[in-house]
C-alpha cells in the first residue's frame, strides 16, 4: 500500500446556521485521484477551500505528509505542495498571460524547484506550452476566452509544481472538445514527467466536478458529498450503482 | 584616440537603436538633457527654486504610485510619510546637530519605520476602508506636533536647518539628480520580479496568496519602500525650506499628491514626474491670479481626467506610439510595420 499523502479528520465548517462542511473524514494516497461529485451546495469548494487554507475550519485537522495545515496561511500551504485552482477563474486581468504565470514562479517553492532554471519567463513559457496557450502569451488575460481561461488555471497550477492539486470544476463551462482537452492535459499531467524545462512527479488530484461521464475516465476514487457529508465513497462503478447517491443526483423514484 | 571614436560610434549605436526610435524614449531623453541643461539657459533664482520644489514633489508623487497604483494599496495619508521624513530629519539636523547628508537618510530610515506602524494595521483592510484608516495617521501626527512644541515647534514648526550647500547651482543639481535616480530607481523596481507581485496583488490578492506569495510581506513592502522615498523627498524639502512646518502634514498634501499621481496616470511612475513637472510650475506662473489658482488646477484635473481617464500620459503615448498586435512591441505611430517582427501594425 502506497503511503498516505492526505488525511482529514471530521473537519467542519458552519456558515451561520448551515454546515457547510460536516464531520467529513477521508484519507488519500499518492498519486491518488479523487473525485468529488454532490449536488450543487453540498459543500465541495467549501471542503476545498479549507484544504488550502483560504476558509478556516472551525474543526477538524487536515494532515499532509505529516505536517498540520489547518492554522497555516495559504501561501504556506501552497509552499508545502498544494495548489488550487478556482472555479470562477481569476487571472489578473490585466497583466500579460506569460505574467499572470510568472507570478506563479515566482514563489518560494517553485523558484527552489527549479533553480536551474534561470529564466522565470522560460517556466512561465513552459507552463503556457503544457497548457496550449503559449501562442497567445503576450496578449492580456482580459481577451482570453473561458475554455483558455480554464486552461490558464491550469497552467498556474503547473508552475508551482504541486504535489497535490486541487482543481474545481476544470471542465465547467467548456465545449465538448474543449473538455477532451482539458481532460487529456489533466491524464498527461498526472502521468507525471518532464514538460520543457519544468518537472512533475505525478501528483496527486481532487477533482470536483459536475461531468461525470469525463469525471468517471481520470479518477481512480469518488467521494459524494451531500448537505455537506460524505455520502458514499468507492471506485466510479460503485458509486454510480448506489442508490442513495442516485437519490440525491435524480430524486427518489415515483416522485 | 582611435579608441575613443569606436567607443563614441558604439553609443552612438546604441542611442539610436534604443532611444531614437520612440518618441517616448526621445522626450525622456530630452527631459534629461533640458534638466541638466537648464543652468546654461537661465540662472534666475525663481525658475530654479521652482524647478527644486518640483523635482521634490516629482519624488513624492512617483513614491505615492509605488504604493498605491502599482500596489493598489489606496493611500490618502501619503503626506504622513513626507511630514515624517521631514520633522525626523530636521530634529535630528537642528538637535543633534547631524549635517543633511546624514539626517535626510536617517529621516528616510523614519518614514519606513512610519511606513511599517501604519502598514501592519492596514493590511486586514482593503479599499475605501484602507483610504480612510490612511487617511487618519497624518492627522494623528499632527495633534502629536501640536501637543509637543518644546520638541516639534508647534505650529511654526523647526526652523533653521542647515542646507546641503550654499551654492544655487550646488542645490539645483543635487536635487534633480536625486530626483532622476530615485526616479529611475523606482521604475525599476517596477520593472522587476518585485514589481510584478505588486501588480499582482493589485489585481487579486487570494490569486497571489494561492501562488504560494507571502502577500503580507509584499505589502508591508511596499509600504517600506514607498516611505522610504517619500521619506527622502520630506527630508529634501526640509532642508530646501529650512523649515519643517505642519503644513508638510496637511491633508490637502496628502491629496494633492493622489491627484498628481492620477492626473499623470497611475500605475506608471513616469506619469506622475510628469504631472508635477506641468501642473507645479503651471500653478507657480498663475501666481499673479491668487483667487483664481486653485479654480484653474481644479479645471485642468478635472477636464484632462473627463477625456483622458487614464491620466495625461498614457494617453499621449497612446497618440504617437503604437503597439505591434504580434510581438507587443511599441512603435512610432507613423510607421506601417513593426520594427521588430515586421507585422502590419493596425
Amino acid at each position: 500500500m502506497a503511503e498516505i499523502l492526505l488525511k482529514v479528520e471530521s473537519l467542519t465548517k458552519r456558515f451561520g446556521g448551515l454546515r457547510a462542511v460536516n464531520d467529513v473524514s477521508f484519507c488519500m494516497q499518492q498519486k491518488e485521484v479523487l473525485g468529488l461529485i454532490g449536488p450543487n451546495g453540498a459543500g465541495k469548494t467549501t471542503l476545498l477551500r479549507l484544504l488550502t487554507g483560504i476558509l478556516k475550519p472551525d474543526s477538524g485537522s487536515v494532515i499532509f505528509k505529516g505536517t498540520e495545515l489547518v492554522g497555516l496561511k495559504t501561501w504556506n500551504i501552497v509552499n508545502r505542495g498544494v495548489a488550487c485552482t478556482f472555479q470562477n477563474m481569476r487571472p489578473f486581468r490585466r497583466l500579460p498571460i506569460i505574467a499572470n504565470v510568472m507570478v506563479y514562479c515566482l514563489s518560494p517553492r517553485s523558484m527552489h524547484r527549479g533553480e536551474w532554471v534561470k529564466k522565470v519567463e522560460d517556466k512561465a513559457m513552459d507552463a503556457l506550452e503544457f497548457a496550449g496557450i503559449s501562442d497567445m502569451a503576450l496578449e492580456k488575460a482580459s481577451v482570453l476566452s473561458q475554455g483558455d481561461l480554464k486552461r490558464l488555471e491550469i497552467a498556474r497550477a503547473v508552475a508551482t509544481d504541486p504535489e497535490l492539486l486541487l482543481l474545481d470544476e476544470p471542465f465547467g463551462g467548456l465545449s465538448p472538445a474543449e473538455t477532451d482537452l482539458m481532460a487529456k492535459s489533466i491524464h498527461r499531467l498526472h502521468k507525471g514527467g518532464r514538460f520543457g524545462r519544468l518537472h512533475s512527479e505525478g501528483p496527486a488530484m481532487i477533482i470536483v466536478e459536475h461531468k461525470l461521464q469525463q469525471l468517471m475516465k481520470i479518477v481512480d476514487r469518488i467521494i459524494v458529498l451531500n448537505f455537506g457529508t460524505i455520502l458514499a465513497e468507492g471506485t466510479p462503478e460503485e458509486v454510480v450503482k448506489n442508490p442513495q447517491v442516485i437519490e440525491a443526483y435524480l430524486g427518489k423514484e415515483g416522485d | 584616440m582611435d579608441l575613443a571614436i569606436l567607443y563614441v560610434k558604439k553609443f552612438y549605436k546604441i542611442i539610436r537603436g534604443e532611444v531614437l526610435v520612440l518618441p517616448s524614449r526621445i522626450s525622456v531623453g530630452l527631459f534629461f538633457l533640458v534638466l541638466i541643461g537648464l543652468p546654461l539657459i537661465t540662472r534666475d533664482p525663481y525658475i530654479i527654486r521652482i524647478i527644486i520644489l518640483t523635482s521634490i514633489f516629482a519624488i513624492l508623487a512617483a513614491s505615492w504610485d509605488l504604493l498605491s497604483g502599482f500596489t493598489g494599496q489606496m493611500n490618502f495619508g501619503h503626506a504622513l510619510f513626507f511630514g515624517v521624513g521631514a520633522y525626523a530629519s530636521a530634529l535630528l539636523n537642528v538637535h543633534a546637530h547631524i549635517p543633511p547628508w546624514g539626517s535626510v537618510p536617517l529621516g528616510a530610515l523614519a518614514a519606513v519605520m512610519a511606513g511599517l506602524i501604519v502598514g501592519i494595521p492596514c493590511l486586514r483592510l482593503k479599499h475605501t476602508y484602507l483610504a480612510l484608516t490612511t487617511l487618519a495617521f497624518p492627522i494623528i501626527l499632527l495633534g502629536i506636533i501640536f501637543a509637543l512644541p518644546d520638541w516639534t515647534g508647534g505650529e511654526l514648526g523647526i526652523s533653521g536647518l542647515t542646507r546641503f550647500t550654499s551654492s544655487l547651482l550646488g542645490n539645483y543639481y543635487l536635487h534633480i539628480i536625486t530626483m532622476l535616480v530615485l526616479c529611475t530607481i523606482m521604475w525599476k523596481i517596477t520593472d522587476s520580479n518585485t514589481g510584478l507581485i505588486f501588480h499582482a496583488i493589485r489585481e487579486d490578492e487570494l490569486a497571489v496568496k494561492t501562488a504560494g506569495i507571502n502577500t503580507t510581506r509584499y505589502k508591508l513592502l511596499a509600504f517600506c519602500l514607498s516611505g522610504f522615498f517619500a521619506g527622502i523627498a520630506g527630508g529634501l524639502y526640509a532642508h530646501y525650506m529650512r523649515i519643517a512646518g505642519p503644513s508638510t502634514l496637511e491633508v490637502s498634501m496628502s491629496f494633492t499628491v493622489v491627484i498628481w499621481a492620477i492626473f499623470g496616470g497611475a500605475a506608471t511612475i513616469y506619469g506622475p514626474v510628469a504631472a508635477v513637472f506641468i501642473l507645479f510650475p503651471l500653478l507657480e506662473f498663475v501666481r499673479f491670479w491668487p483667487e483664481y489658482r486653485t479654480l484653474i488646477f481644479a479645471f485642468i484635473v478635472l477636464f484632462t481626467l473627463l477625456y483622458m481617464p487614464e491620466g495625461l500620459i498614457p494617453w499621449v503615448r497612446d497618440k504617437i506610439e503604437k503597439e505591434c498586435p504580434r510581438c507587443k512591441i511599441r512603435n512610432v505611430s507613423t510607421r506601417k510595420t513593426c520594427r521588430i517582427c515586421t507585422a502590419g501594425l493596425d
